[in-house]
């Protein structure tokens, strides 16, 4: 990277962009560089570069434009999530099979039963979705300020439960919520993919959003998301929107953190054993580590684990999964392993691509381990222990 | 490219061609080790999958007389993994299995490219340890650490890596396989182990090596003293020595590397405006003892003028510690774009002299010398912090090295420790060694590897005079007999 920025290797290089492709982008070396360096920013710089000459495949093309655009993303989430109760039995090995069971494990808490009976509450051990917004039981607590949830593309569209809990869980914890309705993708596929350009556009329009709640936490539930727009102050240097854009990102915070920081209030006991993945994208780069667990501790009875080599990838990273599947897949077993080692009800992580990731890799080898956001966890301690009234 | 076409597809015919690497960017790579002042291209790199594809590839090459150099993590500090454009570099880090770990018999038999600590990880739930601990030690190689004969913190206590090596099996540079040593004790006939581990690659590529597991010690005490000035420490560790207490570990970090430690995520709480920190551990099996020993550390350290000792010894405290120590080299980077990492061993009684010498070189020189070191071992470690493009800057820097090791042989030490000679300290080594020594060991590789394919052009200089005409001289000894 270093001979490309100072023109010792020509852009168009194939061994170069071969090897830069296939790095991961799960900044671990960042969480254990002694110098200090910020490879995350300096790979996307390079790919930024490579990718005029070395063209991203089709199918990552169009999965990025979808995302970009609100008008094609809507109504494609939306048939995915109308084919999302068949694309269980979809689910496999194969290309098209993962990519079903990645879809399939957008699905909010399965109610496949046997890992829940053992559920101490007693609720039939099968979780039903809650369709309407629950008011607060028993009030809000003292006020923690106003929070304004980022919604995201996927989040929006797949993981719309998740982004419920979060707002639920926030609110139980005295938070105000403000909505931010002309907010959009944040950008971090396309700034992994190195297509700066449409990242700099997208994070415009959400400074730009964001600015009308200037007071509120911006708060993210997605930890790849999360991480970019933190990082928006220096994406965006040096254009007119520099120092909105400094202020946004010193708004961001990850949900974890938010509710971390807060003390959370503590929920119904939920008797079960937790694998807990940290995401890349929390751990490394946002340096987010112990916030999730801090989260977590506020449900009495849930054992937290972690698994060994919970530092690594699992193989998801962006459209990694799709621009390079056998490498990603490879990456995936030795995540599996190390989680299968851990005899857990579920597992949690803080990231879409990761919960979609594990959740196929889980039925690809016809485990009906439920994968989870732990927001949504804490969300059913809540509902539990009735602070949502029905 | 300089390697016949032939050999290539031999070689792609062997691991297959996902596993070879050609391209110039590629091969880019594989140019430099640990020590940044060395540039090499490699005529081709091929990563075997084990054993059978390390003999196959080497049949082809010694059939072709094209040389190899065995490479592992490429950590290395000497530039003894680097191979030139008519060589093929042979990366063991696929080798990475740890084939059975026997506790009972405390031994371990592991492939070359497993990394130091996964051993010393996976050792762990039998009480066991693999002691040689390289502050690289959680991404160098086994097999790197026997080529280097590699050290470590703790060696000072516990040995370098040929105190803990008990039989190898190895491809000869004909292909040939052959088992050194013995994994059940002393086998007869000469120390073949002691011969291949520290042999820098010249003898042969080690495919499976079984290593001694030692029990980790149950009490350790971790002491942090911290010094006015370097000859004050210096002459603390000096007296520690001399006093005949055996800490396990009896480190030097001085005011440049505490600066750059604390900055970095490993910051460990070195006070920051000490001129000296001394980082000892004191270990032993009953916790009364370890304590009195201590005890008695921390006194020598008070005598010698330490302004403040403090004592860790729960787990997560002396941990972060030792990270700090440990990731020192990796801190330096944030200085300067480069970074040389000297290594050279004096006697300990001449610490606080040769320090204080080689203080007047940087000053002398113009270039930024910081120390971390073993200083039980007298084992130091000047490193030079600069930057490549300044070419002014680095011609001081390779003359302030070179005044450097003048300076170490001088108090009566010797030009490495333990990061080898390589090609980095070839030209020192008519310093150490006359003619004779030198045809000697060239004679001993030869036994080995007669066409000198095997990392060649390392470690024995091949251009002083009296080592050539010994060599021809041999030669022809060959040729009448």
């Amino acid at each position: 990277m270093q001979q490309l920025a100072r023109g010792e290797i020509n852009p168009g290089d194939t061994h170069l962009a071969h090897h830069l492709n296939r790095c991961l982008g799960c900044r671990a070396c960042e969480s254990a560089c002694p110098s200090g360096v910020v490879y995350g920013p300096a790979l996307e710089e390079a790919r930024s570069v490579l990718v005029k000459k070395h063209p991203l495949s089709l199918l990552a093309r169009v999965v990025l434009a979808v995302m970009a655009d609100p008008r094609l993303r809507r109504p494609l989430l939306t048939l995915s999530r109308m084919v999302r109760p068949l694309a269980r039995f979809g689910a496999g090995k194969s290309a098209i099979g993962f990519q079903m069971g990645m879809l399939a494990a957008t699905h909010m808490i399965p109610n496949t039963g046997e890992h829940w009976a053992n559920d101490a509450t007693g609720s039939g051990g099968r979780l039903r979705r809650d369709h309407h917004e629950p008011r607060l039981a028993d009030g809000p607590r003292a006020r923690r300020g106003d929070a304004a949830v980022f919604r995201g593309c996927i989040m929006e569209g797949l993981f719309g439960h998740v982004n419920a809990a979060t707002q639920r869980t926030l609110r139980a914890n005295g938070f105000t919520i403000s909505a931010v309705p002309s907010q959009g993708c944040c950008g971090a596929l396309h700034a992994h993919a190195g297509l700066n350009e449409q990242m700099k556009q997208l994070a415009r329009r959400n400074v730009l959003a964001f600015s009308r709640v200037p007071d509120a936490i911006i708060v993210v539930n997605s930890a790849g998301c999360g991480a970019t727009m933190k990082d928006y102050g220096h994406l965006l240097a040096g254009e007119d929107l520099a120092s909105e854009a400094k202020r946004f990102a010193a708004r961001v915070k990850d949900v974890s953190e938010v509710l971390a920081a807060a003390g959370p209030r503590i929920g119904a006991p939920l008797e079960m054993t937790v694998a807990v993945d940290p995401a890349c994208h929390l751990q490394h780069a946002q340096g987010v580590v112990e916030a999730p667990q801090a989260v977590l501790a506020a449900v009495p009875r849930l054992q937290c684990r972690s698994p060994a080599d919970a530092s690594h990838c699992c193989g998801s990273a962006g459209v990694y999964s799709l621009v390079q599947p056998k490498l990603s897949r490879q990456v995936l077993a030795r995540k599996l392993e190390n989680l299968d080692a851990i005899a857990a009800d579920v597992i949690v992580t803080g990231n879409p691509g990761c919960i979609m990731q594990l959740g196929a890799g889980m039925l690809a080898r016809g485990q009906q381990r439920p994968v989870l956001h732990p927001i949504e966890l804490l969300d059913l301690s809540y509902r539990r222990a009735g602070y949502y009234a029905q | 490219m300089t390697l016949p076409k032939q050999v290539l597809q031999a070689l792609a015919g062997i691991v297959g061609s996902q596993s070879i690497r050609v391209s110039r960017t590629a091969l880019e790579t594989y140019a430099s080790d640990g020590l940044p002042t060395h540039h090499r291209r490699p005529g081709a790199v091929v990563l075997p999958d084990g054993r059978d594809q390390v003999v196959r590839i080497v049949e082809v090459l010694a059939h072709h007389g094209v040389p190899f150099v065995a490479r592992g993590a490429g950590t290395g500090l000497s530039g003894g993994a680097l191979a030139g454009p008519d060589a093929v570099v042979i990366v063991l880090t696929r080798l990475n299995r740890i084939i059975a770990i026997d506790p009972s018999n405390r031994h371990a038999t592991v492939e070359p490219g497993v990394v130091n600590v996964h051993l010393s990880e996976a050792a762990a739930p039998h009480g066991l340890h693999y002691a040689p601990d390289p502050s690289s030690q959680t991404v160098c190689t086994i097999g790197g650490n026997v080529a280097e004969n590699a050290g470590g913190p703790h060696c000072l206590k516990y040995g370098v890596t040929s105190n803990h090596i008990l039989e190898l099996e190895v491809v000869l540079p004909n292909g040939e396989v052959a088992t050194l040593g013995s994994r059940g004790g002393e086998p007869w006939g000469p120390d073949l182990v002691g011969l291949f581990v520290g042999s820098e690659g010249m003898f042969g590529i080690a495919t499976r090596i079984t290593v001694r597991l030692t029990p980790i010690p149950r009490q350790i005490q971790t002491l942090l003293a911290d010094f006015s000035s370097v000859r004050a420490a210096g002459e603390a560790v000096s007296s520690i020595i001399a006093s005949g207490l055996l800490p396990s570990a009896l480190e030097m970090l001085d005011r440049a590397c505490v600066a750059a430690v604390e900055a970095s995520i490993y910051a460990a709480g070195y006070p920051t405006d000490a001129e000296a920190v001394l980082l000892v551990d004191v270990d032993g099996r009953d916790a009364g003892a370890v304590q009195a020993e201590a005890h008695d550390v921390e006194t020598i350290l008070r005598e010698h003028g330490a302004r403040t000792v403090r004592m860790a010894t729960e787990e997560s405290q002396r941990a972060r510690l030792w990270q700090g120590r440990k990731k020192a080299f990796g801190a330096l980077g944030r200085i300067s774009p480069d970074l040389i990492v000297q290594d050279a061993v004096v006697p300990r009684s001449a610490l606080p002299d040769v320090l204080e010498r080689i203080a007047d070189i940087a000053a002398t020189y113009r270039v930024k010398v910081s120390n971390v070191f073993h200083a039980g071992d007298g084992n130091l470690h000047p490193n030079i912090n600069f930057d490549r493009r300044n070419r002014d800057e680095f011609r001081r820097v390779e003359a302030a090295s070179a005044a450097i090791m003048s300076a170490c042989i001088d108090a009566g030490g010797s030009i490495t420790g333990e990061h080898g000679v390589g090609i980095d300290k070839l030209r020192y080594m008519p310093l150490m060694f006359d003619g004779d020594t030198l045809a000697a060991m060239r004679a001993t590789r030869r036994a080995f590897d007669p066409e000198e394919l095997s990392n060649p052009g390392k470690v024995v200089p091949v251009h002083a005079c009296r080592e050539w005409s010994a060599a021809r001289s041999l030669r022809r000894a060959e040729v009448v007999a």
